[in-house]
């Protein structure tokens, strides 16, 4: 009988490999007592971050949610989106130009030296100057002197340092940019201003590897152990006894908990194997209601859903007219309605509602339309086939497949949804020139400002250095960011911008689909979350239960 | 294999193909078990058809196999909905329960059910047969060599054969899908990823039946009259190790079914807009609490089919092996 035992042995062999594979997306549970003590850590769900934790080097938001317990930045958000300071006593300008940052005394690092001055000064020139290659350096733009230490590609540096950073003393930072910004404040708070202490740079000048798998910071917690990025599936931090701002008032350990799925980790919430999921997949907010009650949340989140247009990378795209068709054949209302269960909202605008500077309904092309839909795409001659990229550790698999539907039905092409392990895996094979299709991409803004939706994905600036990865460029366009930058009153700066918004929604580079709500859940074990304006946890609000 | 037949033929115009045609025949002729009734090793094949046709689990398989097939060629006698054609897909009726149009209801993304598990039945059929094929033509030919002439190239084949065995099928399809994806049709992925990792199972059936064949007195006498290897291979060695490699290859049919929805559901077999049943379940897998019946449906599909083509292998196993009976 050796036939059926074979065949019962490959069945079983087969079983086995699918538990493993199915498990293969976890994290591995109860590590969170390895590092000491008895106390059961609060867990939080993230995606891997995409680079070492280098504050300069994080442009995107799972890293930053670590970063952003490790370090205090120099401005939080209060309610009315206005910047307060936290890091800095005072930030000062008066003519928008030069600006007066005074540092609060009491801040150390987590190795117990105070911080300075130049400690900001020497990330931000780290961050700034061009071989270093810092994915931040774009923030640093608006420097005197930026130019100097970044010229471009393909030119040298002809300085080390940018000449607008003059420390005054070892508690007084003075920032000269080379034309007024009224937004620099507002921008403070980003993960790349954070300072980097002297320690983290190695005998080249460069932030060490070391540093970039157990950061030192001066926030909240302290890294209790490196993080190896790829091998390690949680990182451990515990709260550092130095430092001066608000604490948690009953725990002191966190644990971050990497996961390559968000159902995954819906699962493990429910389990109460995870105490904070801030990235609720789709599929699950429908149930996630009922099953997690009032400890499900769902709050106005600044961030915009597009699909992005390669336009640096396919001259197919080139024609605004078959963007545009592209545009009005998604049913952007049923999606956010079936597929998001009403947790977002249709975009009608470049600018989030959450921020000054919204107009509802300013954009026209954003409106279902199937029927001119087809009409613009047959006589712009859209590309018979279409491809459309996601990432598909995010829980973007369900929309993009309901775009796909919706663009094949109402243009009468092929469409073919292209999963990606990862984001960075579709800009990698747009880079290597292996993809070239469409691609979906998301942006949660840094500093709450109408600017923050233009210049870091659309200005010509951004391609190098910002978030620009459709390559789109429009001298008009950078012409009235920078117009609105450079006006002293808030009302006349909004009118540029707007105006700069009006040349988005006509070329439309990306194809705005929807606004985020934020969603997030916790186990019963901790109460109070709440999430800032970058959507990041406010850590010393919550309390276990 | 050269053409090693022709010079040892002994009179009788042989070619390639009748030699695969003469696997069966001669086992099938009435007139033979007419004649001589007690012909041992010639009335293998008719006793075991007179056998199977008594067995309703072998009946009931068959039926199920050829609605399968018909299904699997023209869908559209099943369904007037052709779920390719986004327009039939309507987002706003997501998760419809079923009504008269739609008798399974509709998926996440408004589509009908039905008309989708219907055609999901030709990726399966289709990987499953090509697979099955691929691996008993070259698990079947190897293992025929490698049994007949033992020493260096049976140890050799052998040892190649265990290194495929030690990989766990699916982890290793898993493996092969993943690296090759995209650079290749997804479909034409699965199978040689399946078939890859399949073919040491036959191999090791085939070459233990021609092992135990090649000792008996009519493999002697045909090598005494002069038969070359080719000759004694494929004319007696192969319609008499043939029954065992039938079965298990019937019984793995099921099986690469049952793995190509496992890798699709694991996302890295069938892609979107091709439709599978395993892709299907992947994709109502999310909701299943809330709509169920989008991942029911194909899944019980998916299971009968399995079922339908293990019953078979099985029936026909208990038919041809006789030492059952």
């Amino acid at each position: 009988m050796r036939v059926t035992k074979g065949a019962q042995i490959v069945a079983g062999t087969a079983l086995l490999a699918l538990a493993v594979a199915a498990c293969g997306g976890g994290a591995s549970d109860g590590g969170g007592t390895a590092a000491g003590g008895s106390e059961t850590p609060v867990r939080m769900e993230i995606g891997e971050p995409q680079e070492l934790l280098v504050p300069q080097n994080t442009t995107e938001t799972e890293g930053s949610e670590v970063l952003a317990a490790v370090f205090s930045p120099l401005v939080g958000y209060d309610e009315n989106k206005q910047p307060v300071e936290e890091a800095a006593e005072s930030i000062t300008t008066s003519d928008s130009k030069v600006w007066t940052i005074k540092l609060k005394p009491g801040y150390t690092w987590h190795d117990g030296t105070p911080v300075t001055a130049e400690d900001y000064k020497r990330a931000w020139d780290f961050a700034a100057y061009q071989d270093n290659a810092m994915s931040s350096s774009y923030f640093f733009g608006r420097v005197d002197g930026y130019n100097d230490v970044h010229p471009g590609e393909g030119k040298t540096p002809t300085a080390k340092e940018m000449k607008g950073l003059k420390v005054v003393d070892d508690n007084t930072l003075e920032v000269t940019l080379s034309a007024p910004f009224s937004q620099f404040k507002t921008m403070l708070g980003y993960t790349a201003f954070y300072p980097l202490p002297k320690s983290a740079f190695g005998p080249d000048g460069k932030v060490t590897q070391e540093y970039g798998e157990k950061p030192i910071g001066q926030g909240l917690f302290k890294l209790d152990k490196p993080y190896k990025k790829g091998t390690d599936q949680t990182i451990e931090l515990s709260v550092y006894d130095k430092f001066t701002g608000a604490k948690p008032k009953n725990w002191t350990k966190l644990q971050f908990k990497v996961y390559t799925s968000s159902e995954t980790a819906y699962n493990d919430l429910q389990a109460e194997n995870l105490d904070i999921h801030d990235s609720l997949p789709a599929s699950a907010i429908a149930g996630a209601k009922a099953a997690l009650g009032d400890r499900y949340h769902d709050e106005p989140d600044a961030s915009v859903g597009y699909i992005g247009v390669p336009l640096k990378y396919n001259p197919e795209f080139n024609n605004p007219d078959i963007r545009k068709a592209i545009s009005m054949a998604i049913d952007r209302k049923t999606i956010t309605e079936t597929v998001f269960s009403g947790t977002r909202a249709p975009a009608d605008d470049f600018i989030n509602p959450a921020i000054p500077g919204y107009r509802q309904g300013a954009c026209d092309a954003c409106t279902y339309n199937p029927a001119e839909a087809k009409k613009l795409y047959e006589s712009a001659k859209g590309p018979k086939t279409l491809e459309l990229g996601y990432n598909a550790d995010g829980g973007h698999k369900e929309w993009i497949e309901a775009v796909a539907n919706n663009l094949r039905a109402n243009l009468g092409i092929e469409v073919s949804p292209k999963p990606f392990e990862k984001f960075q895996g579709i800009l990698d094979a747009l880079d290597a020139k292996e993809y070239k299709g469409l691609f979906r991409m998301g942006w949660s803004i840094d500093y709450p400002s109408p600017e923050n939706y233009l210049t870091p994905i659309f200005g010509t600036g951004a391609i190098e250095t910002g978030s620009n990865y459709g390559g789109y460029s429009n001298k008009e366009f950078d012409a009235l960011v920078a117009k609105g930058d450079q006006a002293t009153d808030p009302a006349e700066g909004l009118k540029f911008y707007q105006q700069a918004d009006d040349i988005l929604i006509k070329e439309l580079p990306y194809i705005p689909v929807y606004f985020y709500r934020s969603n997030f859940g916790n186990s019963t074990k901790v109460k109070n979350v709440k999430l800032n304006l970058l959507n990041q946890v406010e850590w010393a609000d919550i309390e276990k239960a | 294999m050269s053409n090693p037949t022709q010079p040892v033929g002994p009179g009788l115009p042989e070619t390639q193909t009748m030699v695969t045609d003469q696997v069966v025949p001669p086992a099938q002729e009435g007139q033979r078990k007419g004649k001589q009734k007690g012909g041992k090793p010639a009335s293998l094949w008719t006793d075991a058809w007179y056998d199977l046709r008594r067995r309703p689990m072998f009946i009931l398989s068959l039926i199920i196999i050829a609605v399968l097939l018909v299904m699997s060629f023209w869908p559209s006698l099943f369904t007037s909905i052709d779920p390719f054609n986004a327009r039939t897909c309507d987002l706003s009726t997501a998760r419809q329960l079923p009504s008269a149009g739609h008798m399974f209801g509709k998926d996440n993304l408004g589509c009908d059910v039905y008309a989708r598990t219907i055609y999901g039945a030709r990726n399966s059929i289709v990987i499953g047969v090509f697979t099955t094929l691929i691996t008993a033509l070259l698990g079947g030919l190897l293992g025929i060599i490698s049994g007949y002439f033992s020493g260096a190239i049976d140890v050799i084949s052998s040892r190649v054969t265990e290194i495929f065995f030690a990989i766990p099928p699916i982890l290793g399809a898993l493996l092969i899908a993943a690296t090759f994806r995209g650079r290749a049709n997804s479909i034409m992925l699965v199978i040689l990823a399946l078939a890859l990792l399949g073919w040491p199972m036959t191999f090791r059936i085939m070459r233990a039946a021609v092992i135990t064949a090649k000792s008996q007195d009519f493999v002697v006498a045909a090598k005494a009259l002069g038969a070359g290897a080719g000759r004694i291979m494929f004319r007696h060695l192969l319609p008499n190790s043939l029954a065992p490699v039938i079965v298990v290859s019937t019984i793995n049919l099921g099986g690469f079914i049952a793995a190509e929805a496992a890798l699709s559901f694991l996302g890295v077999g069938v892609q979107s807009p091709d439709i599978s049943w395993g892709l299907m379940i992947a994709d109502a897998r999310n909701r299943f609490l809330d709509a169920p019946l989008p991942l029911v449906f194909p899944a019980v599909f998916l299971s009968i089919t399995v079922l339908a083509f293990i019953m078979m292998g099985d029936a026909v196993r208990d038919a041809l092996d006789p030492k059952l009976r």
